[in-house]
């Protein structure tokens, strides 16, 4: 199990590169606009998904992602 | 400088604040922004509930935060949240004449208070551009200090804006001694969180980001107030590992769909850990803009997990590792929420709100699940929330 993970991880960095190499040449600062509109955030309103993670983080067993988290326990 | 040169180097220093990760990301301007959200539990059904009050938890919460930019390239933070929650709680499972498991919940309503402040302070330390977190929790019977490093690295050979981040919780319960016995009056966990990620522009329309995480939690990681019924013995204590390993991979997607004037979000995350829980979540929104500088964004969740190895509803007999837990939330199930949030633009202010319902299900869960636990949530909440930007 922990193998078929770092395995996926390697992947996804792997593709992560090779695209990204790809993508550098194709899209030039001034075509970048529409990436900067709100609606494209990673969390357009990282209060509420802070809220979110809480939560969920609260009832459910599973947690992580790109983020280190706060402190807390809030749970019953 | 050309007004082109202006107008990209402006695109570029917005599309990296847009990569950027929450922890990371700088502010143009001071921001403050206020949430108010109302959390209410369904009841536990009456052919579930065998004692105790049927009425589980509500939750009132008021968060706040500022961001306030320093000499343009450093910025200090502060995050401030204060719950209260009342209601009743799972207190164990018992089978009925019939063998279906029955919830007994903790009698009187319980009542507490959390507050959490957290601080940030956002800074370039080259290469990278470098944010400090500290932090403190405190419940009436659970105290936390966290603290955490989040580091954020733009290769421009690339293109990858590549993320990383170390974090670090010390926890103390000090369970409230009450009409029910706890398993302990005062214990302590620890825990270490570390990311790493990157994402990157696909195309003038679409970005992505993976990310992996790895959490290692060591101490009393068992519920205090719950307990697990064997047959033919009083219900012992909740008991689990001292630790825990878990690792979750994440991928996100958003793209711009200029036919709808509105970004596609996908999230996917993906968790395993040494209980042997294996969990999926997908995540899909819409963020539409509309006339009138509103913003609507629909989505749904779904989540599924495997139960941990040493758990069931109820035991026919105690395992010979000694552990016994039978809360729902190491059992097999799956959810799915839907929410729905609004939000207007109005100067420097945008106000919103949102609403979602989220049910637990062993129907929904990915693979087959032969006993649901009772004790499965749904829940409703809704929220308000207000941003102001000081020009």
């Amino acid at each position: 199990m922990r193998l078929n993970l770092f395995c996926g991880a390697l992947l996804a960095v792997s593709l992560l590169s090779g695209c990204a190499t790809t993508a550098r040449q194709d899209v030039q600062p001034w075509q970048r606009g529409t990436l900067a509109k709100s609606e494209m955030a990673w969390e357009p309103d990282p209060l509420m998904a802070e809220y979110r993670r809480q939560v969920q983080y609260s009832k459910e067993a599973a947690s992580g992602g790109a983020t280190i988290g706060g402190g807390g326990c809030g749970c019953n | 400088m050309t007004t082109k040169t202006k107008t990209s180097k402006a695109l570029a220093a917005l599309t990296q604040a847009a990569l950027a990760l929450p922890g990371a990301a700088m502010a143009a301007e001071i921001q403050s922004d206020y949430l108010f959200s109302y959390y209410k539990e369904g009841d536990i059904s009456g052919g579930n509930k065998g004692s105790g009050s049927s009425d589980r938890f509500e939750i009132y919460s008021h968060m706040f935060r500022v961001v306030a930019p320093q000499d343009g390239d450093r910025a200090i933070g502060l995050n401030l949240t204060y719950e209260t929650m009342s209601g009743a709680s799972p207190w164990y499972i018992a089978p009925d004449a019939n063998g279906k498991p029955q919830v007994a919940m903790s009698g009187a309503s319980i009542r507490e208070e959390r507050v959490d402040v957290q601080g940030t302070y956002s800074l370039p330390i080259a290469p990278f551009q470098t944010a400090f977190s500290l932090g403190y929790s405190t419940e009436d019977d659970y105290e936390a200090i966290n603290a955490g490093v989040e580091l954020e690295l733009e290769d421009d050979n690339t293109g990858i804006t590549w993320t990383g981040g170390l974090g670090y919780s010390d926890d103390s319960l000090k369970p409230t001694q009450g009409a029910k016995p706890t398993s302990i009056t005062k214990d302590d966990k620890r825990s270490i969180t570390v990311y790493g990620g990157a994402a990157f522009v696909l195309n003038a329309n679409t970005v992505v980001q993976g990310s992996l995480s790895y959490q290692n939690h060591d101490g009393f990681l068992s519920d205090p107030y719950k307990l697990a019924y064997i047959e033919g013995q009083s219900p012992v204590a909740d008991s689990r590992p001292d630790k825990r390993q878990s690792w979750a991979a994440t991928g996100k997607l958003r793209h711009f769909l200029p036919q709808y004037n509105g970004a596609l979000h996908l999230d996917y995350r993906y968790f395993h850990d040494d209980w042997e829980i294996d969990a999926h979540t997908v995540e899909i929104a819409f963020a539409k803009a509309l006339p009138e500088n509103l913003r609507l964004t629909p989505s749904l969740r779904w989540y599924s997990q495997s139960q941990a190895d040493f758990y069931a509803p109820y035991y026919n007999a105690p395992r010979s590792d000694g552990y016994a837990s039978s809360d729902y939330r190491l059992s097999p199930y799956g959810a799915l929420s839907a929410r729905v949030d609004l939000t207007k633009a109005v100067g420097p202010w945008a106000i919103g709100g949102g609403a979602e319902y989220y049910k637990a299900s062993k129907d929904f869960a990915l693979k087959s699940v032969d006993v649901e636990n009772p004790a499965l949530i749904d829940y409703w909440s809704v929220q308000f929330r207000a941003t102001y930007r000081f020009e």
